[in-house]
């Protein structure tokens, strides 16, 4: 059954998130050939040293870490994942693949930054046999300047 | 580091990840997706796989990695865009194969291409946009 398109402009949100040092440095790790955690982990083979090795970063350009780019599907994501499993959207998660995906990095995103995402259901669009669910996000800092924002967008087979 | 006149259109660059077993878990780890469809197999062939497959979003991270990799710093990667066109599964090997196909101001353009050890897309129309000015 395809999606109401009342649907459409449903909020997600807001979403908090508070960016720790060792979440970060799991995220490269995971992400970057290694094995995340404190226990039996090992580091990342081909990470970019800003967001892995602390020393290194102190001395980089940001005077600290700061996230890997796609680190933002931690915090950015949650309103997209939030409308794929909304009861009123009737979507089947079986039936659902993540099709396409945009992130703007406005600023970079660091230890210690206490993030606030919202987002907004942007596109329901019926092809075919297919449905196209679109969430737009908006991430900003503790200094209420936008981190990152995204468009995301799920496939439904129907 | 890399400044705006070491770029030039037409550079290229590769990346290369393998998904290993437990590759899947380790992302859902860090990333907090822990959709069943990347965690047990059996949910995964429900939905017509040949187990688990990838998080879409580590395939994003390594297409993220490939053109920070290139741009020199993670802050320097202003935006990134890809259609998920194919299933990543345990045991593939995904090659990134990444092109500077503009450069107009600050601005560096570059598209990747990400195929998988049979030379099949897994992801289409990836492009990515740095920055590249003296901060």
């Amino acid at each position: 059954m395809p999606i109401d398109r009342r649907h459409l402009g449903r909020r997600y949100g807001p979403f908090v998130f508070a960016v720790g040092l060792q979440h970060v440095r799991d995220f490269a790790a995971a992400t970057g050939g290694g094995v995340p955690g404190r226990v039996f982990s090992s580091p990342p083979d081909r990470a970019h040293p800003l967001t892995w090795d602390e020393g290194a970063a102190r001395a980089g350009p940001h005077g600290g870490l700061v996230a890997p780019p796609a680190f933002a599907t931690t915090f950015a994501m949650e309103p997209f994942a939030q409308a794929c499993s909304d009861p009123d959207l009737r979507v089947d998660v079986l039936r659902l693949v993540h099709g396409e995906q945009e992130l703007e990095f406005v600023e970079p995103v660091r230890p210690g930054d206490v993030l606030t995402t919202t987002g907004e259901i942007t596109r329901i669009q019926e092809r075919g046999n297919l449905d196209f669910l679109e969430v737009s996000s908006t991430t900003t800092n503790q200094h209420g300047r936008v981190v990152v924002r995204g468009v995301w967008t799920a496939i439904v087979r129907n | 580091m890399k400044r705006l006149k070491d770029f030039t259109v037409g550079d290229t660059f590769e990346y290369v990840r393998e998904v290993d077993r437990y590759r899947p878990i380790y992302y859902a780890a860090a990333s907090g997706d822990f959709n069943p469809i990347h965690i047990d197999p059996a949910v995964g062939r429900a939905a017509g796989h040949l187990g688990v497959i990838l998080q879409g979003m580590c395939t994003y991270a390594w297409l993220s990695d490939a053109c920070v990799e290139y741009l020199g710093d993670p802050a320097r990667l202003a935006r990134l865009r890809a259609r998920f066109t194919r299933p990543v599964q345990v045991g593939d090997v995904i090659r990134f194969e990444g092109r500077c196909t503009g450069i107009e101001g600050e601005t560096v353009r570059l598209e990747v291409s990400a195929r998988n050890q049979r030379g099949e897309e897994v992801l289409k129309g990836a492009v990515a946009e740095g920055r590249a000015g003296e901060s």
